[in-house]
């Protein structure tokens, strides 16, 4: 059994890496910038889409076209800061609500337009495939490669923000915007690159799981619900909180399933209703 | 509250009242006019998942019916009559069904309806289906409470099915892996919804009788659109079962084949049985996989139609039309939608109407032959009785796509359920 538990935990260890590249560009935004992107799961999508179409349709190189399609979403992530996002940061929570949903509907319906509404599936590049054994039981080197990338992104992410000129800046404006504005931090410029960086975080997720699954319209909503509950559990704008968050989320996930299967889903939102009651602003928020 | 109410108010909310009264009656005489004209076009309307992310299903239901209708018009029509088609997006949601149905046939003035993907839109449908009064022929809605509850136990004569109802996922298999001796422990990866519940029932229900040796060893649930199956390929595999059996369909069902292939599935189990792998999105989206051999030949599936099936002269006509008009191979929704239409062109003729109870008296008990095979409409339950069977995916020099080959073919006749209808658990 103790065998059974250890091998179903690494497997949800890696769909908590998987969570955890969705929660922190949604969590960095909203403690940044102030701003729930429902949009989020958007740029994901479009992740997905521009790594398949460089990888698959113009046969360039798996990484390349993983850093490709980042720069595609994030000069997307520009437009979409500059001309839309940032008419409404003074504006009530529901013009974001109403603005970046209406975005949902938009994104989709150009996906279609430019690559159909049939599922697309871009190959497995041939040094992902394959296993090696953990316990006697095969463990996907996708899954282990997922790990990397995941603790790697957070690992990056912290030196980001704690060693960096540019993450003093944005500790600065996410704690008093006001403050920071007066002592000279370019806040509009802040705001485009962190709105940036984390759709680009987002298409990572996508691009990155474009070897198992496949590219749809609609990808990118079936996953924001589950970086929402990180986020709620995390504390909404913590960093911390969104990883910690997506570990617990990912690997109760993958424990319910083994251990729970008829009602292993709504374990998580269990888990929310109770950081909920207990600690209203979530495990790390402030 | 009352005397809050000035006069002017009410006089203003009686006018408003009334408008709406009287602007209603004026659809309704609309309507009436619409539906006693005589000389125009037949008027079908259809409706299916054309947006989001199972839009292929719906674009298959237009391709099939649109090539139904331009072949029938180029032969002068139907009673002299032109076919006319509108098609509207359900959304997959009944709401939207429901209120689709009520356009098309109050205010469009639809003579008959098809279509429908989702089986919720389906059962929210068939009680306005009453009210309306129209024929409605459903070609991919599978859930079987459409034709047992709603047709045979509450008597909604309006309802008809073409395409084949969710038991069969679970019969079918069942009567066709029960003749491998050494496939004994059996594992489920499934829909967490009333399809598959009912597939997993029935197919365990079924097994147990054939065969009482087998054991059913663990069981995982994914909610529609599960993007990671590992958990749940792991959560089953961690019970070392021989075979598993699956749900999962469309887009879903390649993204677990494929992260099945990545946790070495297929080099531990002896066979895999998808549901609905015969469908065409399926093959093609795992084309690759079993062009590499990488199921080992272990990948059995079905559908609701495959084009390779019956080799009969219909069937290669119709295979052979829609490619040249469509580029593609038909999906089981398009051979549906195309039988629909011919369905309603026969009932026409016959009950020599449009008027809803001939109509249905028509269609109760015809024999005809479409590209899926003889398709027989039980008056019981109104319910299409054909034959579909299942196979092993392989890869055929004569098709750009893998196809089911090794097919295993079981008459529908002889295990459709009958009435009287005995519930199915459909839960967990």
């Amino acid at each position: 059994m103790l065998e059974k538990l250890v091998f179903q935990g690494l497997i949800g260890l890696s769909f908590s890496m998987y969570l955890w590249l969705l929660a922190a560009g949604l969590t960095l935004v909203f403690g940044v910038l102030g701003v729930l992107n429902f949009a989020h799961g958007s740029f994901f999508m479009l992740g997905a889409y521009a790594a398949f179409t460089f990888y698959e349709k113009l046969g360039i190189n798996f990484f390349l076209s993983i850093l490709l399609s980042l720069v595609s979403v994030g000069i997307i992530g520009v437009i979409f800061e500059r001309l839309f996002l940032r008419k409404i940061y003074n504006l009530d929570l529901p013009y974001q609500l109403i603005l970046t949903f209406g975005f949902i509907l938009i994104f989709d319906d150009l996906v279609k337009m430019i690559w159909g509404g049939v599922a697309m599936i871009p190959p497995m590049p041939s040094f992902l495939e394959g296993n090696l054994s953990i316990l006697g039981r095969p463990y996907p080197f996708y899954n282990l490669f997922i790990i990397i990338a995941g603790l790697a992104v957070a690992f990056l992410l912290w030196i980001t923000l704690e060693k960096t000129w540019w993450g003093r800046m944005i500790r600065a404006s996410a704690s008093d915007r006001e403050m920071a504005g007066a002592i000279g931090v370019n806040i509009p410029f802040l705001f485009t690159t962190v709105f940036v960086f984390s759709a680009m975080l987002a298409a990572l997720g996508g691009a990155l799981g474009t070897p198992v699954r496949v590219v749809a319209p609609g990808i990118g909503t079936a996953m924001i619900i589950q970086a929402f509950v990180i986020t709620v559990i995390g504390g909404l704008g913590n960093l911390k909180g969104a990883f910690v968050g997506a570990l617990i989320v990912g690997i109760l996930t993958s424990f319910g399933i083994l251990l729970f299967p008829v009602f292993e889903l709504f374990i998580i939102f269990v888990v929310m209703t109770i950081v909920l009651l207990i600690k209203p602003e979530g495990l790390f928020g402030k | 509250m009352v005397k809050n109410i000035s006069r002017r108010k009410f006089l203003k909310n009686a006018l408003i009242g009334g408008a709406a009264i009287g602007s209603g009656l004026g659809s309704y005489q609309i309507t009436y006019g619409q539906a006693k004209k005589a000389a125009g076009p037949i008027k079908i309307g259809g409706q299916g998942a054309v947006s989001g992310a199972h839009a292929d299903y719906g674009w298959q239901m237009i391709a099939g019916s649109t090539l139904a209708i331009d072949e029938i018009n180029a032969k002068g029509g139907v009673s002299g009559r032109k076919l006319e088609m509108k098609f509207m997006d359900e959304e997959l949601k009944p709401a939207t069904a429901v209120k689709n149905a009520r356009y098309l046939v109050t205010d469009w003035g639809a003579d008959v309806l098809f279509g429908v993907d989702s089986s919720g839109s389906a059962m929210a449908l068939g009680p306005v289906l009453a009210e309306l009064n129209r024929v409605h022929i459903f070609c991919h809605a599978a859930t079987h409470r459409l034709t047992e509850e709603l047709v045979a136990q509450r008597r909604i004569p309006q309802i008809f099915r073409i395409s084949v109802p969710t038991y069969q996922d679970g019969i079918l298999p069942a009567l066709i892996m029960k003749d491998f001796p050494e496939i004994k422990r059996w594992a489920g990866i499934h829909e967490d919804y009333e399809y598959g519940y009912v597939a997993w029932n029935t197919f365990k229900e079924t097994m147990k009788k054939v065969r009482p040796d087998v054991e059913f060893v663990s069981i995982a649930w994914a909610p529609f659109w599960t993007m990671d199956f590992s958990s749940h390929i792991a959560a089953v595999m961690a019970e070392k079962p021989d075979a598993i059996h699956t749900t999962k369909w469309a887009g879903e069902g390649v993204m677990l084949l494929r992260q099945a292939l990545t946790m070495g599935v297929f080099d531990n189990i002896k066979a895999w049985w998808q549901c609905m792998g015969g469908s065409v999105d399926v093959l093609q989206g795992i084309a690759r996989e079993v062009e590499a051999d990488k199921f080992k030949g272990k990948l059995w599936a079905s559908a609701r139609y495959i084009h390779n099936y019956p080799v009969t002269p219909e069937n290669r006509a119709f295979v052979e039309k829609f490619i040249k008009r469509w580029g593609k191979y038909p999906n089981y929704s398009a051979e549906t939608s195309y039988s629909s239409i011919y369905v309603i062109k026969a009932a026409i003729e016959k009950a020599k109407s449009l008027e809803t109870a001939k109509l249905v008296t028509a269609i109760e008990g015809m024999e005809i032959m479409t590209p899926a095979g003889k398709r027989y409409f039980r008056p019981e339950d109104h319910q299409a009785v054909y034959t579909v069977p299942g196979g092993r995916v392989i890869k055929s020099p004569d098709y750009p796509l893998p196809i089911l080959g090794d097919l295993r073919v079981i008459p529908a006749k002889d295990y459709y359920r009958h009435p009287p209808f005995t519930p199915i658990s459909a839960t967990k």
